[in-house]
Parts: C-alpha cells; sequence; structure tokens
C-alpha cells in the first residue's frame, strides 16, 4: 500500500455524536493531522474532546460523518493507535514489567520479544530500574509514567491522550511534560491530546484545536510555531507567553458562548 | 494481651463455678472438668472432628468450585443475573431442616448428605461475592482491554478474574466460617452414627442426651477449633494470593 506522505494520518469529515437517544456531543467536527502533527483539544467541559480521542481509537462508533486513520476506518487500525487515558488504568496484579507487556500479551506476541520491548519502553520513561514493582508502590507520576510506557510498547503511529497528567501536581505535569516530548523526538509518532491547562497545551503541541459546548464544535485553530525542542526555557520565552494569553482569551470567549 | 485476657476469663468462670450452690454447679463445669472430659473423651473426640472436618471440607470445596462456575455464567449479562438470582435465593432460604429428610432419601444419612448441606450453605455467599467481583471490574481497564482488541476470553481470565479475587476472598471467608457450622448442623441432622462415621454434631446429641454437660464443653471446644482451622487456612490463601498488589495487605513503609 503505497500512502502519500503529505495525505493526512487522520482526518475527520463532519463527525457527529451521539448516545443512543441522547444529546448530540458532536456536530460535524472536521479537522485533519499530517503525520507527525502535536494536536491538542481544549474547550469547556462537555465540549465532546475525549469523546474525540474515543472515536478516532475505534472504541466507539460515530453516528454520522467519516473518519479515515493512515488511510483506513477506525476499527481497522487499532494496531497503530495506542491510548493513555486519565488514570494510570495499571492491572494491579502485574508488575510494572508485566503491565507494559499487556498489550503485546493480548495480541499474543512471543515472550522474549515481550520483555525487550518492555525494557526498551520503561527505559524511555526513565523506570528501568521500577521493573518489578507493583503499581501501587509508585507515586502518581511514576504510574502516569508506566501508563505510557505501555502505550509505546506497540510502537503506535497515532497517541491519544484524554488528560493524562490532569490529576498531577504542577511540578510533576511539566516534567512529564517535557519527556513526553523528548520521547517524541526519538519516535515519531502524531499525537492527539487533551486538556484543560492552557499552558500545557501550548507547551506541548504545534496545533491547538479550541472547542465549544453544547453540542461540541470546532471554534477555532491555534498554530504554535515555538521550535522543537522545547525546554524549561520555552515557557520563560515572550512568544510562549503571549500565546498562553491568546489562548485563555479565546477559551474565556467560548466559556460566554456557552452561557 | 490475647492470653492475659483469656487468664482473666478463665479466673471470672472459676469465680462463677465457686458462686453457685452445690445443686446448680452441674449447669456450670468447672474449667478443669472439661479439660478432663477432654482427655477421657479424647477419641471420640478426635475421630468426630476428623469425619466433620471431611464433610466441611469436601462441602466446601464444591461450593467454592461450582460458585466460580456460577459467578461467571451470572457475570455474562444482567439478564442472566435476573432470572436465575431468585431461584438461588430459594436455595438459600429452604431451612436445611427441611432439605435434611429430603436429602436422606435421595444420598442416605452420612458423608453424602453432610457435604451437600455443608454446600448448601456455603455456596450462596461465595456466588454472590464473586458474581459482584466480576461484574465491578474498572471501566477504564475494560475500554482499554478492548482497544486492545481482547478477545472475550481473555478479558475474563486475564482481567475480570483477578480484579474479582478481593470479592472471591471475602466470599471465602464467609464460607469459611460456615463450612464446619455447616457440617456440624448437617451431622446433627442428616449424619450417619454408624461405625464410627457420627460427626460432632453426633456427639452433641449423644453427650446432651447423657448430660455429660463437660464433654459438651469440650465437644464445643473442639467445634471451634475446626472452625479457626478453616478461617485460618482461608486467611493463609488469600494473604498468598493478594498480599503482593492488594492495598487491603498494604505495609505504611512504601
Amino acid at each position: 500500500m503505497t500512502q502519500d506522505a503529505q495525505a493526512p494520518i487522520v482526518e475527520l469529515a463532519g463527525v457527529e455524536k451521539r448516545y443512543g437517544d441522547g444529546p448530540l456531543i458532536l456536530d460535524k467536527v472536521s479537522f485533519a493531522a499530517q503525520r507527525g502533527d502535536f494536536i491538542t483539544l481544549i474547550g469547556p467541559s462537555g465540549c465532546g474532546k475525549s469523546t474525540i480521542l474515543k472515536v478516532i481509537s475505534g472504541l466507539n462508533p460515530v453516528s454520522a460523518g467519516r473518519i479515515v486513520v493512515d488511510g483506513m476506518n477506525p476499527s481497522g487500525a487499532v494496531e497503530k493507535l495506542a491510548f493513555v487515558f486519565q488514570e494510570p488504568t495499571l492491572l494491579p496484579w502485574r508488575t510494572v514489567r508485566r503491565n507494559v507487556e499487556l498489550p503485546m500479551r493480548l495480541h499474543g506476541s512471543d515472550e522474549a520479544a515481550r520483555a525487550g520491548i518492555a525494557a526498551r519502553s520503561l527505559a524511555l520513561v526513565g523506570l528501568a530500574d521500577r521493573m518489578d514493582y507493583y503499581p501501587r508502590q509508585l507515586s502518581g507520576g511514576q504510574k502516569m509514567r508506566v501508563s505510557i510506557a505501555r502505550a509505546l510498547s506497540v510502537s503506535p503511529k497515532i497517541l491519544l491522550l484524554d488528560e493524562p497528567f490532569g490529576a498531577l501536581d504542577e511540578m510533576t505535569r511539566d516534567h512529564l511534560n517535557e519527556e513526553l516530548l523528548a520521547i517524541r523526538q526519538q519516535l515519531a509518532w502524531t499525537a492527539f491530546f487533551v486538556t484543560h491547562s492552557v499552558a500545557e497545551a501550548v507547551f506541548l503541541s504545534n496545533r491547538i484545536i479550541v472547542m465549544s459546548a453544547n453540542p461540541g464544535r470546532v471554534h477555532s485553530e491555534v498554530r504554535v510555531d515555538l521550535p522543537y525542542p522545547r525546554t524549561e526555557e520555552t515557557r520563560q520565552s515572550p512568544g510562549y507567553q503571549k500565546l498562553v494569553g491568546d489562548v485563555s482569551k479565546t477559551l474565556r470567549s467560548v466559556e460566554r458562548l456557552k452561557r | 494481651m490475647p492470653l492475659a485476657t483469656g487468664v482473666g476469663m478463665i479466673a471470672v468462670w472459676y469465680a462463677i463455678c465457686l458462686a453457685m450452690s452445690p445443686e446448680q454447679r452441674f449447669l456450670l463445669p468447672a474449667p478443669h472438668e472439661v479439660a478432663r472430659a477432654f482427655v477421657e473423651k479424647g477419641p471420640a473426640l478426635w475421630n468426630a472432628a476428623l469425619n466433620t472436618g471431611l464433610g466441611a471440607l469436601l462441602g466446601f470445596g464444591i461450593a467454592v468450585a461450582l460458585s466460580f462456575v456460577m459467578a461467571l455464567i451470572l457475570s455474562l449479562s444482567s439478564l442472566v443475573r435476573a432470572s436465575l438470582y431468585p431461584y438461588l435465593m430459594i436455595l438459600q432460604m429452604t431451612p436445611i431442616i427441611v432439605m435434611a429428610p429430603i436429602l436422606i432419601l435421595w444420598v442416605g444419612p452420612g458423608l453424602k448428605s453432610v457435604t451437600i448441606i455443608t454446600f448448601l450453605i456455603c455456596f450462596f455467599p461465595m456466588v454472590v461475592n464473586t458474581t459482584q467481583g466480576l461484574i465491578s471490574t474498572d471501566r477504564n481497564l475494560v475500554d482499554f482491554f478492548r482497544m486492545c482488541k481482547a478477545t472475550k476470553m481473555q478479558e475474563v481470565f486475564l482481567l475480570r478474574v483477578p480484579s474479582a479475587l478481593p470479592y472471591f476472598f471475602t466470599g471465602l471467608r464467609i464460607a469459611g466460617t460456615l463450612a464446619t457450622i455447616g457440617a456440624i448442623v448437617g451431622d446433627v441432622f442428616a449424619g450417619n452414627s454408624a461405625g464410627g462415621q457420627g460427626g460432632l454434631g453426633f456427639l452433641t446429641i449423644i453427650y446432651s442426651a447423657q448430660f455429660q454437660i463437660g464433654a459438651l464443653f469440650a465437644t464445643a471446644a473442639v467445634s471451634c477449633l475446626l472452625g479457626f482451622v478453616f478461617v485460618a487456612g482461608v486467611i493463609a490463601l488469600s494473604w498468598l494470593a493478594l498480599h503482593k498488589w492488594h492495598d487491603s495487605f498494604s505495609q505504611s513503609d512504601v
């Protein structure tokens, strides 16, 4: 299968979603992601940002419209995707290593390959020395790292992250943001990231999609042209701070729209 | 500290014995009289305890195995639960005293009946707890498994069963305390005393008929001991299965 290098890796066209007879969650959502994009979805609660990740992942079907993931429909592209949840969602009875191996185990890959990949993924998130720990022996930030290592273990082309750092303190969150970008320098994936934090959105992404709620629509898009790699210094730069201000303003106007 | 409490209780026991008039004294044998009954009836008690223990163990074991299968079936859907639960309740609510004569007719008195009665008593709490565990799996983990394209089998055995273990062991603890009680009650109603097959329930009937209060106390003590052995076994099992990962066994040094 030869794919045009310029073809979007993920494309949503007129996507609508409602659960059963419930209200419309997503209304005609359309956007496309190019390979290597880091797209953050931000917006008031109830704008359907998490739902967008769920429909891209193929976990929930769309009610109308079309999604193309790497030239396929989402349920066919499952092996190219990895999902990082809001909670670490680790299996408490499995050690860190065996948690990271789990997706490979479910796909039926052999044990030797699993061990190697798990070790590499854990090294990437800096937890190589915690392989035989159980999740309850780890801090919140460490659990989230394991969750990310687990997602990376399947070598995804597309990473879906649903507010993964929302429950962490600011220091830990900043650290993990930097680590996430550092890993992205080594492994090229396209990321869809959901957050409530404007600062996080600007720091991580090259594109921010601002959404409005009831029903969820794409309100506007902000391009973040700050160069990668981004570090602590990026946070001090005037360009970064201006963007944080701009996006906050847009977000406030969207909130007002809601009322 | 538990030792001190025990010594204190024995002292109170003696005090009550001494306070009673000689005519009343047979109502409450002094500790040394119970101890003597222990020695005198030792072989009979040991034999009865073995018989009861065997019935309890068999009934308990069968209850654990079948309740697990039943819980797996019940966890399939709420429709299955709604259609089966009422009948399980009937099984639980039928008094043993009514079941006993039926069982004696069907399988005859003795170990088989005792085992079935123990099973009937242990089965329900096991089913209820294990089913609850199987359907209480973290929603996010289920989503995660579905995203990984896990098969239904993988979802059940790699996710639902392990996450139901704490519930399973709660059921096991309840059933463990009920097992010896069940076997003794079963022995009273459907035991077979012929050829030394009688259990602790049978001894209770004999000793109470013969007015051997000391021996009755000794029988009660052996029954308790047997119950403790069972519960200790269950606690040891649950420690083995859970202590590494479950919060209920967490140490504060982490």
